[in-house]
């Protein structure tokens, strides 16, 4: 057991409600156990149920993140909130950066955009890293759009990339070889930019990769006339640190999302007998409130086992978690 | 054949109908994706490298393959000599496909070599291994700065950085991987 971690984390932790609390934002704790989540197909989830002598059992699953939840306080007009919580993914590989529980930092800015959260995530980390951290995990983060940086590394222009037929031309030339089974527009572009973009990503300071394809479904909203979405993701020491959107909140576009992202998560078959969890199919309703308007808002995740690991120079996160789950199976 | 996902690094596995061994494995899951293996596959008959980013449930053919000890003879610049310590064929490879492997392995040591068929697939070095200090210069008389470091010269070639205490014609004990010193060696 590392205390030395121990002390590290209680530090992070209280660096990080000072400094939210100290902006104004409101700390909240929404559930782990749901009777209902986000559909999102490339997320596996843990199933459990809920027994009772006194009601009919049913079917609950431990909360991937608590975006679920943390919206509908934000319809409520909770304004700016954070959580630190616990969060659950299944089937991911366990090592170096993936533990299945692990604990996740969520942050909402109301009318604020995925610009404006580039700035309030500078300046949480300037505010919680300890004196002495090296330079490649500090501000100023740089900027890269994934137009660039895939034009660098991977010599496509994605702009005009945006059908499944020119994608796959563009990933035969690249030398990407056929899988068994039909690439989607959104498994060719990742099997590209893992290969080519994210092994070369610069690591002398932070780097935020901004407006990912919006073929890549999810709720950031869209960029306007542009085949992107106003999304980034926060890279630091080369490794996968925090995931950004102006959060979309048109209903229609929500409702599409939950539609199409439930019948996906219906025919995924990646791992055999993996829980389908549900989706409350009323979930759009939180933005069609005309008395109280959901708020425009951006929210932030970040990974605070990685970013404890980033700060205390550790090589894994299993030196950060307590009895990490790869020392116990 | 296999699941992608069960590529493991140092297997042997056949691509468009060539050997190749995996060098790198690690599975990825980028935001809002599904779970890829992302592997570097080594051709160990030319030294071309490759970088595959599978679906987990892909398939790949893997090959049979066995280790043979064989001894390291020499190398003439573009080949290393080696010779089975059983049969004695005596056979070469390439030394564009395992670069620097001069400077860590030693004339007349014994090496596990893996083949695939009649084909030499992969030379395995030990993960650490004890070199002599072939060249080093004495430390400078007065330098106590702690931690400070210069760089020698094993017997086989290889320049490592030591600390300042490490004399000619002692033994220090070195991760191949990285070339890094990790300890001295007492007689």
């Amino acid at each position: 057991m590392n205390k030395k971690s121990i002390l590290q984390r209680s530090r992070l932790y209280a660096k990080t409600r000072t400094h939210f609390t100290g902006k104004g934002y409101l700390e909240v704790e929404t559930p782990a156990l749901a009777d209902g989540l986000i559909p999102e197909p490339a997320i596996h989830v843990f199933e459990t149920s809920f027994t009772s002598p006194f009601h009919p059992s049913s079917l609950c699953w431990l909360t991937p993140s608590p975006e679920v939840f943390m919206k509908q306080l934000l319809a409520e007009g909770s304004g700016n909130i954070f959580q630190i919580s616990k969060c659950f993914r299944n089937s991911e590989q366990i090592g170096a950066y993936h533990n299945p529980e692990f604990s996740m930092l969520e942050w909402y800015t109301v009318d604020a955009d995925y610009r404006d959260s580039i700035a309030h995530t500078e300046e949480y980390i300037s505010a919680v890293a300890p004196s002495g951290t090296p330079e490649h995990l500090l501000p100023p983060f740089r900027i890269e759009s994934m137009h660039n940086l895939c034009f660098s590394h991977a010599g496509i222009d994605l702009d005009k990339l945006q059908t499944l037929g020119k994608l796959r031309d563009a990933s035969v030339r690249l030398g990407i070889s056929e899988s068994d089974t039909p690439d989607t527009w959104e498994s060719l572009f990742n099997r590209i930019f893992l290969t080519f973009v994210e092994p070369e990503i610069p690591q002398d300071h932070p780097l935020v990769i901004t407006d990912y394809p919006a073929q890549i479904h999810c709720l950031a909203s869209n960029k306007a006339t542009s085949p992107y979405k106003e999304r980034w993701e926060l890279y630091a020491g080369g490794i996968e640190l925090a995931n950004c959107y102006t959060e979309e909140i048109n209903p229609d576009r929500v409702e599409e999302f939950f539609r199409e992202e439930s019948a996906a998560l219906a025919a995924r078959f990646d791992v055999p007998n993996a829980p389908i969890p549900d989706s409350p199919h009323d979930y759009h309703l939180l933005f069609c409130n005309q008395e109280k308007p959901f708020p425009p808002c951006s929210g932030t995740a970040l990974g605070l086992d990685r970013l404890l690991m980033l700060l205390g120079g550790y090589d894994t996160i299993e030196g950060v978690i307590l009895f990490p789950i790869s020392a116990r199976l | 054949m296999i699941k992608a996902g069960q590529i493991e690094k140092g297997m042997a596995l056949l691509i468009k109908g060539a050997p190749f061994i995996v060098v790198e494995r690690e599975f990825v899951n980028p935001g809002k994706g599904s779970a890829f293996v992302r592997a570097k596959l080594k051709s160990p008959s030319t030294g071309q490298v490759l970088r595959e980013t599978m679906k987990t449930q892909d398939t790949v053919e893997d090959i049979t393959v066995d280790d043979r000890d064989s001894q390291y003879l020499y190398n003439d610049g573009e080949n290393y000599h080696f010779m089975h310590t059983v049969t004695f064929d005596q056979f070469e490879i390439p030394m564009s496909s395992f670069e620097n492997y001069q400077y860590l392995m030693k004339d007349g040591e014994t090496y596990r070599i893996t083949f695939w068929g009649d084909i030499p697939l992969d030379i395995i070095i030990p993960y650490k291994v004890v070199y002599e200090v072939a060249e080093a210069q004495d430390a400078i008389k007065g330098d106590t700065v702690t931690g400070a470091t210069k760089v020698i010269v094993t017997e086989t070639g290889l320049k490592v950085k030591v600390p300042i205490f490490i004399k000619q014609g002692e033994r220090i004990l070195v991760n191949t991987e990285t070339g890094e010193y990790l300890e001295r060696v007492n007689r």
